[in-house]
């Protein structure tokens, strides 16, 4: 196990590299130089002249760019992730005031969409043919086909403006800190943004699940007089579990890329807002960073993925 | 179904069959693919009267999508405006079918543009192999890592608003996803024998390439076109809904659906944005029901 | 007190896929005799497994058995009628895995590839014995034991891909054998596996019938495993049996042309190489497209207007017996 997770790492630490390369020679393509966002802008007005010279040479303004690039990088990896153009605030600062908001929406996501998913799926697989499977074949399909912001506003104008169950947007009100207070807020746009991944889960774990149960080993348990339940879940839901989960895997960009909307739409106070609000206001440093964090989230999910797959699936170790 | 109504089916058809009335099997099999070809069927139908009415909009509006009326704002829908005006007075039924023109543009062209590329490249490197295979692997592969949006508004954010911009960039993000499938399709036939056979006859690397397999690899290329489509599609209507796709100047489905941000809109005016998002929606999942039929009707390990 | 574990009686399973009637079992009867091997022998296709599926209800959901009665008779519960149970009701799925037991064909499907092979076997004791975990995981030792794979306890907490093939039949088999069932059903144990393996299990399961009293029914293509292993032997053909009896009187003195053909289809080691093999002409019909009375009629060289009639069958001896129009005068000089 070991060894597949360093070998694992061995292939993504260069890709990274390979990444922070480019995302570093679009900051160099954008315009203003490409070092000064690096310098803390409150500490800058308090330098002389001379002074701020003197950092923009430390941080190899003329330099050659592979240099610059490698001074780059340093910083990056000990936290000093450049300061947003608008404001000056750190980069760093933001995220790490932002990133909760995302967390919390992105893991209720997938924790919903891989429950649901599952659940939904396995039934349809088990009453196939029957009006129930048909009916969620149906949503299932609708679920991949409606914009998910479209979505949103249809639940927003539903359950926020007419009935007024659910919050229509923000994350919390000043004063309300329980995990109780915040759980409304979190519902419509977390069940929104998991719509178009809980119906790919659905649907694959439904024909996950109807060739896991034809297979010879179903009928060894059926021989052995193993009751129902147990033949449907222990055995053939625990072998269709893998390629869902591979699935999952696979389709986790799309759900760090679908909170980018949603949290607009919500006005949820996120990394993807914060994006959009950078991406708007020509923010490249901040863009940057974050689109750089994005992959690096990405492939440390893929990475989680691919070790909880191998933990499943005795299978998978070997290879 | 229930045991005691298939007891009930098993006695008619075995009813039938002493008595002589079934005919050999030809019925199932095609039973099956009419089946997956009826909800296809569908959805080619939708498919094309929502393209059709985008192409000929002359001909099924006299309004002008962009003229602006200010004294007709925000109007409900009448025999007039079918489906109202928006802020400035413009007819929504109208500006929704020629916006539809700009949005299937966009959709359909750059999942043909990524497919060509995608497929061009993974065909030819996935039949030669080597450092050259590599390579394009682990390019495809860094493109993959990025959550499309993410790459698609920082690429946004730097080149700018554009029609031609936004193709350029969703097939700049898109093309991975069709390789990788063109090259697992490849690296599964180049074993083929009549491969073998072409190669010892001196056929030419590229003729054997895309004239003799890229053919048998047609089915899931048409597949994934399809649901390049409805990705392509759904991607800009939530790009111009946030205004960074296409530019508000030019009517696309999501530029329409612009306006929908603000609360009062989403409340006040539905015919705004609900009829909007539902063309979307039902273009797409048209999409996906031919994407799906194909599927069904190319899969060789079907069985009747 | 009886000395048959099963008896079948006119048994008719039919198969309703394609919305068509597919007569599999039309009408086939034979005994199991309590501690002796039943070998059922034919061409693919000819009902052998659904027979195996009938006896143990797992045919799937498209079929059922029409008519005709399959009895297990139990030592403990008396008479038990297996057709007139319901399907994956209480009462079948105890006497499966307990009373009945079968193992399949190719034991790499046919384990579950996630869990350990310990596991899959202790499935089956905790569902029909008490025994504690703890007594589980040791039984389960012991049957890897018996079965002659070495370093039981580590190879119970091992996956199946990490068995050969033998090993994994013997798990199998192990299995199957966990809760000491009077009828085990072997549907063709050893087609998947070499020759020379083919040897050891067989001597694995003569040993098991020996020492348990076990019931065999082998199911299989190969002639040549029925004269190793069978005390009795049934000839089946599209769903019938064409002949039946013990091993000696049927394969001594074949009495239907299709067990005649398939004795002579068979090449035997040591005779040398200019045997006459003769295959069997044409094909097996379309189950659709049966012909009206005989089903070998079209293929067989003895074949008259006579043979297109209706079947019966007749007794040769007290236990051969044979379903043939013409067998008295075809095999007369023999």
């Amino acid at each position: 196990m070991l060894t597949f997770i360093i070998r694992r790492l061995l292939i993504t630490i260069p890709m990274m590299l390979v990444i922070s390369f480019l995302v570093y020679l679009g900051l160099e393509l954008t315009p203003g130089d490409a070092v000064s966002h690096m310098i803390d802008p409150e500490a800058a007005a308090r330098m002389t002249e001379e002074q701020f010279a003197e950092m923009r040479e430390a941080l190899g303004l003329n330099k050659t760019f592979l240099e610059r690039y490698w001074i780059w990088l340093t910083n990056v990896v000990q936290g000093n992730f450049g300061h947003s153009l608008s404001g000056g605030v750190a980069i760093s600062t933001i995220v790490l005031d932002r990133l909760p908001a995302t967390l919390e929406l992105s893991v209720f996501a997938l924790v919903f969409s891989t429950l649901i998913g599952c659940v939904l799926g396995t039934l349809s697989a088990l009453r196939r043919g029957s009006g129930t499977d048909n009916a969620l074949t149906v949503v299932g399909m609708l679920g991949v086909s409606i914009p998910e912001f479209f979505f949103g506003l249809v639940a927003i104008l539903i359950f926020a403006l007419n009935l007024g169950w659910l919050p229509a947007g923000g994350r919390l009100l000043p004063g309300y800190e329980t995990i109780f207070d915040r759980l409304p807020h979190i519902v419509l746009p977390g069940i929104v943004l998991s719509l178009m991944m809980t119906a790919g889960v659905m649907r694959y774990a439904r024909s996950s699940m109807l060739d896991s149960l034809s297979r010879e080993f179903i009928r060894t348990a059926r021989a052995k007089g193993l009751p129902a339940w147990r033949i449907n879940l222990i055995h053939g839901f625990r072998v269709a579990l893998t390629p869902v989960v591979v699935l999952i895997g696979f389709r986790l960009p799309t759900l760090i890329g679908g909170s980018v909307i949603i949290e607009q739409v919500f006005q949820w106070p996120g990394i993807g807002s914060e994006f959009i609000g950078a991406v708007r206001g020509s923010d490249y440093p901040l863009v940057m960073m974050i689109a750089l964090l994005s992959v690096f989230a990405v492939l440390m999910a893929s990475l989680i993925v691919d070790v909880l797959t191998a933990l499943i699936d005795p299978r998978v170790r070997l290879g | 179904m229930k045991q005691a109504a298939l007891d009930k089916k098993f006695d008619k058809i075995r009813a039938m069959e002493e008595a002589g009335q079934l005919k050999p099997a030809k019925g199932s099999r095609a039973l099956r693919k009419l089946m997956a070809n009826r909800l296809a069927m569908v959805g080619l139908v939708i498919f094309s009267v929502i393209l059709l009415m985008s192409i000929f909009a002359p001909l099924l509006t006299e309004h002008d999508p962009q003229k602006i009326n200010l004294r007709a704002m925000l109007k409900p829908p009448s025999w007039d405006h079918l489906l109202g005006t928006d802020r400035t007075g413009r007819d929504v039924f109208a500006r929704i079918l020629y916006g539809g023109r700009i949005s299937i543009l966009v959709g359909l062209g750059s999942a043909l543009m990524a497919a060509v590329i995608g497929v061009g490249i993974g065909c030819y490197t996935g039949y030669k192999g080597g450092w050259i295979d590599t390579v394009a692997l682990r390019i495809s592969e860094i493109f993959m890592s990025f959550p499309q949006i993410i790459l698609v508004l920082l690429l946004v954010s730097i080149a700018g608003q554009s029609l031609m911009n936004l193709i350029i960039i969703f097939v700049l993000t898109g093309w991975a996803p069709m390789y990788r499938m063109a090259r697992a399709k490849m690296l599964s036939l180049r074993e083929e024998e009549y491969v073998q056979a072409l190669r010892s006859f001196g056929v030419p690397t590229v003729k054997i390439c895309y004239k003799h397999i890229l053919p048998n690899a047609l089915g899931p290329i048409m597949v994934n076109i399809t649901l390049s489509t409805a990705m392509f599609i759904l991607a800009e209507a939530g790009l111009s809904f946030l205004g960074l796709g296409v530019p508000l100047s030019v009517p696309t489905w999501g530029n329409i659906l612009n306006v929908a941000q603000d609360l009062r809109v989403l409340q006040n005016n539905w015919w705004l944005w609900l009829p909007v998002g539902s063309v979307i929606s039902l273009f797409v999942l048209s999409v996906n029901f031919i994407g799906d039929g194909l599927r069904d009707s190319t899969d060789p390990t079907l069985q009747g | 007190m009886t000395d048959l574990a099963l008896s079948v009686k006119d048994l008719q399973t039919f198969f309703y896929t394609n919305n068509r009637c597919n007569k599999a079992l039309n009408g086939v009867s034979f005994d199991i005799r309590k501690g002796k091997t039943l070998g059922i022998v034919g061409e693919s296709g000819c009902g052998k497994s659904v027979t195996a599926s009938s006896i143990m209800q797992l045919l799937p959901r498209l079929s059922r058995i029409e008519q005709g009665s399959i009895t297990y008779h139990s030592e403990t519960e008396g008479e038990i009628r297996i057709d007139q149970l319901e399907r994956d009701g209480a009462d079948m799925r105890r006497l499966r895995g307990d009373d009945i037991a079968m193992i399949f064909q190719d034991p790499m499907t046919a384990l579950n590839p996630v869990y350990t092979v310990g596991f899959q076997i202790a499935e089956a004791l905790q569902y029909h014995t008490d025994l504690s975990p703890k007594a589980r995981g040791e039984k389960v030792v012991d049957l890897l034991k018996d079965m002659g794979i070495p370093m039981p306890e580590k190879r119970a907490k091992e996956f199946p891909h990490n068995y050969s093939g033998g090993m994994r039949q013997r798990a199998m088999i192990a299995m199957a054998m966990s809760c000491a069932p009077k009828i085990l059903i072997a549907d063709e144990p050893t087609t998947a596996l070499d020759v020379t393996i083919q040897a050891q299990i067989f001597r694995l399961m003569n040993q098991l019938k020996e020492e348990h009293g076990t019931a065999i029914m082998l199911i299989t293509h190969d002639m040549g495993v029925i004269a190793e292993l069978a005390d009795d032997v049934a000839v089946m053909y599209m769903g019938n049996i064409v002949e039946a009896g013990t091993v000696d009187e049927v394969l001594r003195t074949p009495r239907h042309p299709y067990t005649r053909a398939l004795l002579d289809s068979v090449p035997v080691l040591g005779r040398g190489k200019d045997q006459d093999i003769k295959s069997i002409r044409g094909a097996t019909p379309d189950p659709y497209e049966r012909p009206p009375g005989c089903q070998f009629e079209p293929r067989c060289d003895y074949a008259t207007a006579a043979c297109q009639q209706p079947q019966s069958e007749d007794y040769i001896t007290d236990t051969h017996r044979v379903m043939c129009h013409r067998y008295k005068e075809i095999f007369d000089n023999v």
